[in-house]
């Protein structure tokens, strides 16, 4: 049965003797701090006398008594003029925009008395949400963006740079410059570059019409494979950091389009990901993820929309691997022959022409052959998506896909997705013109190709020989400082917009905040060189009545309105697919070591580096923070360094090994972390990090300072390993080398501490068929425990005198069921993708303090709710033949190919909580609505109750977070970030033990609006930030007592279990078990 | 007698008395010149008709009235000017005219009066000065304070005076007798010790009871500074001072709110306090709303309100914001510390509290805020337990929902009881004791 499968957290775990397990029973696994707190003072060193010490001791006591005898007096300044829609105290919802190139959502921003403080989906509208349910999701990255708004780093105004050193001037002084620059290269007949991201707005689409037509020719053809090539004229190239030019140049070549497809996977029975991150970072995630979602319920499940299967073929095990049904591991270079005998298999079964078969060694072949008959049988009710930036692989894909005849239904090429535009050849032809010094003037708007291109020192030579460069980027940033002037442009929080992110859906964008620094939108920028004097306001309202009839305050109200969409019917495809065969295997070979390197969920192609939020997301998979690895298989590791598993255990004071990786001649040496379900002999590095490595100003947390002020990079920069092939650029490679340097690297995971292995009470999987047997007792039994009673009524008191564990109670039970409120969240764990969506909500809500890697390291961070990650193996533990410790250390073996699960985890509200009865100052306490209550005012440190909480739940600030020694990490330390506090919710101190609160004073807030409403609180009134950000589902909050709300429903599923059950905590949240559309042998590959 | 006397052998004396009576005489006499009822029925149609943009002596909106009469004296007809000033001004009079645009062309609405009518608003505003210096002799002195608590303290010192009188006397008369006694025995009289002497030896003779008296001090002083310690810091309630920090501007509440005065609703100022956390201080345009019409107030004249005007950047001489603001710093005068959350909303609009109930006799009492209530968390809690939530046929849809839900079910009938016990529900078997209902 699937539910005996075990599951451990991390593979120190299967050493019965390592550190981890040895510390486990511990909450913190290591004691406190006493020789750094008392070196601190110099105590230690000093020669005070203990009678000095008393009179010392009895002199600041006075001291202190009598300073505290007169209250200081409070200035308190209310507005000259009020502004009509603020209430102090009463927070304002505006729907915007968000959208950087790589991610796109339409949201709500919270603001407090004029600020920006959180950000969540927008639950009525956009396509980021899920029309069915009304939630919206939003990643950790979007909702972490409110942080960057107030990042003390960014440019305060238009900068001129000479000689590497920026000084700021006036916009006066720069509209001046730049104007008589671009009218210098525009009469001499010289070419003028505007390099941007994928442009989505119509606005900026217009504004770049202005332009071309103030300073050139408007001669651009519209396929941009050309556009860059053509001299003398304005050009308008799109470059982006992460490519999908592969994609684009395939649906240029089968359907006349350069274009990246949209994608519908609500109407996939079967989904196929190859290599293709699109959970996570790979397309439209934020509507991928739903999509995906609404298909993963089994309750919802019918046999017209059966559950969906989910196959995932990838090197590296993503986030969207572990979501998956069966995931194969294959390398790289085997890729194109997945493909391929995809292609082949569906070829062959529906008649048409094939292009080749693949070669595979025999598991991977045969699990390709079980994925084809699937999707056979799901036609036009499924999707292939490839994540190679290939044109032929994706030829192939889209032929695969074609004859399953899923255009038109799963993916609709018609109406294609406007995101991904960039062109590589394009980019590559424009460093080549940069140094043939053919460019004029060249302005750069939201890339930044001098950290993330492979040639970047080509690119940086070459932009050095034109005559005006402007960057409009916020920070003084690998390429923003390299240019003659920085234009900044606006934060999207202080931004006017309009976006077009889907055929026949427009969305808008306001500011929700004035302008906190001297900057300007980079559309009205180019608006005023082009000689037009209009604010960018009006333009975009211009544009938008262009566009639309609709009123424009109530468009701006809901940030969306509609447009129109063209039939999504199939187009002719035509292609080479015996040219495309060729390609796709091109250059192709197997290699000892083979390289891919992809963009993690926190900080996507590095946009994200300044966020301090997002550098203590740990990974999903591995759990690392503020740092990049080389992704390793443990056995590959082992074997490489010749060390066992209990040496390769990363922790406080196990640093990990260091390998040197050499990829297309450059060298890097990167911490290595064992990652179960890595293909063998493959090593994976995320891009995004090293940011500022040469002194740039790239933002807080990018890259911290050494004391002396030198730079220290988060990471580094895995760009140079990408490279162009053909037309594209591939972010895998075949031939490095890879080689143990014996040195080691402090590297800080979070959650390694947990041991779930031996208890079923933590992790409850089952598969479809089983669940669908209806019963619960199969796959969700509840625990028993022996009682000193003949139960069974055999005359006799032995071990088979079983009773259900919740059915004991200790203690007298909380008059919360049916009285009052009873405040619950339920977790349905096959909604949850493990995103962390959640916690970065969290962070921002609660006024969590970042306290950077080296407390990480020590387990010190302050996250009030994780995602455990569990892996499993298939061995049971009713192994015969095995001795009980020789059982244990099996149990303990990794699988090379486990799968994985996710479990957020919070503090569970337990209603006869363990910390609460040792608490010796009652500062936690249990409230009627059962919220597990915490008074950091009366909390004395004494740290018993994390000790005593089974969950682990409970943070302690061993320091003042807000202080300059962590300044650096910290955004509640500088005067800006400060700003992003939500000011309903206190900043705690040192010495106090805090943990999630079910955000209790959104709860209080809610209620009270219902009482002034009069009326009952509604269910969905009230959300915490985690179930907010969670568009999935997966977290669901309410009133258990309330008999029609969606919480209830979640306690009373079969599927629910309440965490740890045996030992009678009876929590508030209960978890539902995850239900995997697979069978017994899916998570072997055969 | 002798002031008379004194009086007529001073002759430049009585000159100035003789002055002094002559000038009150002729005051009086000008005063009785004006014609009360034509006063007041002037008086009763500015304020109805005029008062909200003239004023008799002083330009506000309009230009000042008095004078009127004068200045239009050979340059048209003041009735018609007032009775429909567009009308008047189309029909071409120049000074109609330049009056319109000298005063930013802001339209004086047609005056439904007769003539006469108009007369007697001219006439009072005419003689408003006059009246006015009269009827104001002198700024009066403030109002006294509120009365002072009964002081009882000097009785208890005459008591106390009378007792040890009453005390030394009987000892003396003791120690007399004592010797008395003493001599007749043949026994020489007692030693004569000081007091701390005779102190030291009832101790040295009663060592047990003396500890005692040691120990009883000791632990009245612990208590007694225990006590002290926690008011720390404490103020208003009944045995604290009230803090009363001053102010940049005098604002005055009880003129403003007081029922006997303006009796301005509280919350059309800190209209925050049935929507949000905070009642709010309100913002200076708020005072505008009165203050662009009223520039000078009863007590502290125009300085006080001018400081208004600099803040919103008002001039009121050419009744136009220049768009120079500068923050009003007030002192908060109600701090809580950080880790406490109060909404006043929920005890305003929820609980339908008065203000008065924590902030005390503010419209009444208070020329200046003072924090009348300790605000410490007894405070709170004291009211907590005692205040009943009218839960059953409430009319606020969410009490009806807590008070089905305890009718309703097993447990809750259970509860019920428990609550009722005393009779009543209370904020605090509601949860208002619980720790997360005011700290998170």
């Amino acid at each position: 049965m699937s539910s005996t499968k075990r599951y451990w957290q991390d593979l120190s775990e299967l050493e019965p003797a390592s550190t981890p397990v040895k510390t486990a029973a511990e909450e913190f696994n290591e004691p406190m701090p006493l020789d750094q707190v008392l070196a601190d003072g110099g105590i230690a060193g000093s020669t005070t006398s203990r009678r000095d010490f008393l009179k010392f001791l009895g002199f600041s006591v006075g001291a202190a008594a009598l300073a505290a005898c007169e209250a200081p007096v409070i200035k308190s300044i209310p507005y000259v003029n009020k502004p009509e829609e603020i209430t102090p105290g009463v927070a304002n919802w505006y729907a915007s925009t968000y959208y950087d190139g790589e991610d796109f959502a339409s949201v709500l921003v919270k603001t407090r008395e004029g600020r920006p403080i959180h950000v969540q989906g927008n639950p009525r509208f956009g396509v980021n949400r899920n029309p069915a349910t009304g939630r919206s999701a939003v990643n950790a990255r979007i909702n972490s963006s409110v942080l960057s708004l107030y990042d003390s780093e960014r440019l305060a105004g238009p900068m001129e740079v000479t000689d590497g050193n920026p000084s700021q001037r006036s916009w006066e002084q720069a509209d001046k410059a730049i104007g008589d620059a671009l009218a210098k290269a525009s009469a001499a007949g010289k070419r003028i570059v505007l390099l941007t991201g994928t442009v989505i707005s119509p606005s900026i689409q217009e504004a770049i019409k202005v332009f071309k037509a103030k300073h050139g020719l408007n001669i651009s053809t519209g396929d941009p494979a050309v556009s860059a090539t053509v001299g003398g004229a304005v050009d308008h190239v799109q470059y982006d950091p992460v490519s999908y030019a592969g994609i684009a140049s395939a649906n240029l070549k089968t359907y006349g389009k350069w274009a990246f497809p949209s994608y519908d996977l609500t109407k996939a029975d079967v989904v196929v990901g190859i290599g293709a991150d699109f959970l996570s970072n790979w397309g439209s995630t934020t509507e991928n993820t739903w999509q995906y979602t609404s298909r993963r319920r089994p309750e919802d499940a019918t046999t017209a929309r059966p559950m969906s299967r989910h196959w995932q073929f990838e090197a590296r095990m993503s986030m969207t691997g572990a979501n998956a049904d069966r995931r194969v591991a294959v390398r790289p270079s085997q890729i194109p022959q997945v493909v391929l005998a995809l292609h082949d298999a569906v070829a062959s079964a529906t008649g048409n022409s094939g292009a080749g078969k693949g070669q595979l060694p025999e598991g991977i072949a045969a699990a390709a052959a079980q994925c084809a008959k699937e999707l056979l049988a799901a036609k036009g009710k499924s999707v292939v998506m490839c994540g190679v930036n290939e044109e032929g692989i994706q030829v192939l894909v889209n032929s695969i896909n074609t004859m399953l005849g899923n255009y038109g239904s799963t993916i609709d090429i018609r109406n294609e997705s406007p995101f991904f535009r960039g062109n590589d050849a394009a980019m590559a032809q424009l460093v080549k013109d940069l140094n043939a010094g053919t460019v004029g003037a060249i302005l750069i708007h939201g890339t930044n190709p001098a950290y993330t291109l492979p040639n970047a020192e080509e690119f940086k030579a070459g932009i050095k020989k034109t005559d005006l460069s402007v960057c409009f980027n916020s920070h003084a940033d690998e390429t923003a400082s390299l240019c003659n002037w920085i234009t900044p442009d606006h934060h999207w929080l202080e931004s006017w917009g309009d976006f077009n992110p889907k055929a026949g859906t427009f969305a808008l964008a306001q500011p929700t905040i004035s302008p906190l620094f001297d900057t300007r939108q980079w559309g009205e920028s180019l608006l005023k060189w082009s000689g037009v004097g209009q604010d960018w306001h009006t333009f975009v309202q211009t544009v938008f009545k262009g566009i639309s009839t609709a009123s424009w305050d109530q468009c701006l109200h809901d940030g969306t309105f509609p447009g129109n969409a063209m039939a999504t019917e199939p187009t002719a495809f035509t292609a080479d697919l015996a040219d495309a065969a060729r390609r796709a295997t091109d250059g192709v070979k197997e290699g000892e070591w083979e390289v891919e390197v992809y963009t993690t969920e926190a900080l996507a192609s590095g946009l994200h580096a300044n966020n301090p939020w997002l550098q203590e997301l740990p990974d999903p998979i591995t759990k690392v923070t503020w740092d990049n690895y080389v992704s390793i298989s443990p056995e590959d590791l082992s074997t490489l360094t010749g060390k066992s598993f209990k040496q390769l255990y990363i922790g406080q004071e196990s640093p990990a090994q260091v390998l040197k990786v050499t990829v297309n001649g450059v060298a890097m040496e990167l911490p290595a972390v064992m990652s179960p379900g890595q293909a063998p002999k493959t090593i994976s590095v995320a891009l995004g990090y090293g940011r500022g490595a040469n002194g740039e100003r790239v933002g807080r947390a990018a890259c911290l300072r050494n004391p002396d002020g030198s730079p220290a990079p988060v990471g580094q920069n895995a760009y140079p390993w990408s490279a162009l092939r053909g037309n594209t650029m591939r972010y895998e490679a075949y031939d490095a080398s890879v080689e143990p340097t014996g040195r080691t690297y402090a590297i800080a995971l979070t959650q390694t501490q947990m041991t779930g292995m031996d208890r079923g009470s933590i992790v409850k999987e089952t598969t479809f068929t089983v669940w669908a047997l209806n019963k619960p007792e199969e796959y969700n039994p509840p625990h028993t425990l022996a009682v000193h009673e003949d139960v069974n009524k055999d005359g006799k008191i032995d071990a088979r005198d079983q009773v259900p564990a919740t059915s004991i109670n200790l203690w007298a039970d909380h008059p919360i069921e049916e009285v009052g409120h009873r405040w619950g969240m339920s977790i349905d764990l096959n909604a949850c993708i493990g995103c962390g969506a959640c916690i970065t909500a969290c962070n921002s809500e609660n006024n969590i303090s970042v306290v950077g890697k080296d407390e990480v390291r020590r387990s010190r961070e302050m996250h009030w709710m994780r995602i455990d990650r569990y892996y499993t193996s298939d061995t049971h533990e009713d192994t015969e033949g095995l001795s009980w410790a020789g059982k244990l250390a099996a149990m303990e073996r990794p699988s090379a190919d486990p799968t994985v699960i996710f479990i957020p985890m919070m503090c569970q509200h337990c209603n006869h909580a363990p910390c609460e009865t040792v608490c010796p100052v009652a500062a936690t306490t249990h409230s009627e609505e059962g919220l597990n209550m915490m008074a950091y005012n009366r909390c004395i440190g004494t740290r018993y109750c994390a000790n005593n909480c089974p969950y682990k739940v409970r943070r302690f600030n061993w320091f003042n977070y807000v202080t300059e020694d962590f300044g650096q990490v910290n955004p509640a330390w500088d005067e800006l970030g400060r700003m992003v506090l939500n000011p309903d919710v206190v900043v705690r101190s040192r010495g106090v033990m805090e943990k999630c609160t079910l955000c209790v004073q959104r709860i209080q807030e809610g209620k009270l609006e219902a009482k002034k409403q009069g009326r009952p609180v509604k269910d969905g009134d009230i959300q915490t930030a985690c179930s907010a950000a969670c568009g999935y589902g997966a977290i669901v909050f309410g009133d258990l007592n309330d008999a029609g709300s969606q919480v209830r429903s979640g306690r009373d599923n079969p599927r629910g279990y309440e965490m740890l059950e045996e030992i009678g905590t009876q929590p508030n949240v209960n978890y539902l078990v995850k239900v995997r559309n697979s069978s017994e042998g899916d998570n072997h590959q055969a | 007698m002798s002031l008379v006397y004194r009086l007529l052998n001073r002759p430049s004396r009585l000159f100035g008395a003789a002055a002094i009576f002559t000038f009150l005489l002729i005051g009086t006499a000008a005063h009785a010149q004006v014609d009360e009822a034509e006063y007041g029925a002037g008086e009763k149609l500015f304020k109805a008709n005029c008062g909200s943009c003239h004023k008799p002596d002083k330009d506000m909106t309009g230009p000042a009235v008095a004078g009127a009469k004068e200045r239009w004296d050979g340059k048209g007809d003041v009735h018609a000017w007032i009775k429909d000033s567009q009308g008047y001004i189309k029909s071409g009079n120049a000074h109609a005219k330049q009056l319109f645009e000298d005063h930013n062309k802001i339209v004086m609405p047609p005056q439904p009066l007769t003539d006469a009518e108009i007369d007697q608003v001219l006439y009072y505003a005419d003689n408003f000065a006059t009246v006015n210096a009269k009827k104001a002799p002198a700024k009066e002195a403030p109002a006294a304070g509120t009365a002072e608590p009964a002081v009882t303290w000097p009785w208890w010192l005459v008591i106390g005076a009378l007792f040890w009188i009453v005390l030394f006397s009987l000892g003396g008369v003791r120690k007399q007798l004592a010797n008395a006694v003493r001599e007749k025995q043949g026994l020489p009289p007692e030693k004569d010790l000081n007091t701390w002497g005779r102190i030291r030896r009832w101790a040295s003779r009663n060592k047990g009871w003396a500890s005692v008296v040691v120990l009883l001090f000791v632990v009245w002083m612990t208590v007694l500074l225990w006590n002290w310690m926690f008011n720390i810091g404490v103020y208003g309630g009944e045995k604290n001072a009230h803090y009363k920090p001053s102010q940049p501007i005098a604002f005055d509440h009880s003129l403003h709110a007081g029922k006997d005065n303006l009796a301005i609703n509280c919350q059309y100022c800190h209209s925050g306090a049935s929507k949000s956390r905070h009642a709010g201080i309100p913002s200076a345009n708020v005072c505008m709303n009165c203050h662009q019409a009223i520039s000078e107030g009863p007590k502290t004249g125009t300085e006080e309100i001018a400081k208004i005007y600099a803040a919103v950047g008002w001039d009121p001489g050419t009744m136009k914001y220049s768009g120079e603001q500068k923050p009003i710093k007030w002192n908060k005068v109600h701090n809580l510390p950080d880790h406490v959350y109060f909404n006043h909303s929920q005890h305003v609009a929820v609980a339908k509290l008065e203000c008065q109930q924590c902030h005390g006799p503010v419209d009444t009492e208070m020329d200046q805020v003072q924090q009348w209530s300790p605000l410490t968390m007894r405070w709170c809690l004291d009211c907590h337990n005692t205040t009943e939530v009218k839960v059953a046929g409430s009319d606020n849809g969410y009490y009806q929902e807590v008070h089905r839900r305890l009718t309703e079910t097993p447990m809750g009938r259970r509860e019920l009881k428990k609550y009722l016990e005393d009779e009543k529900i209370t904020v605090r078997e509601l949860g208002g004791f619980e720790c997360a209902k005011c700290h998170y």
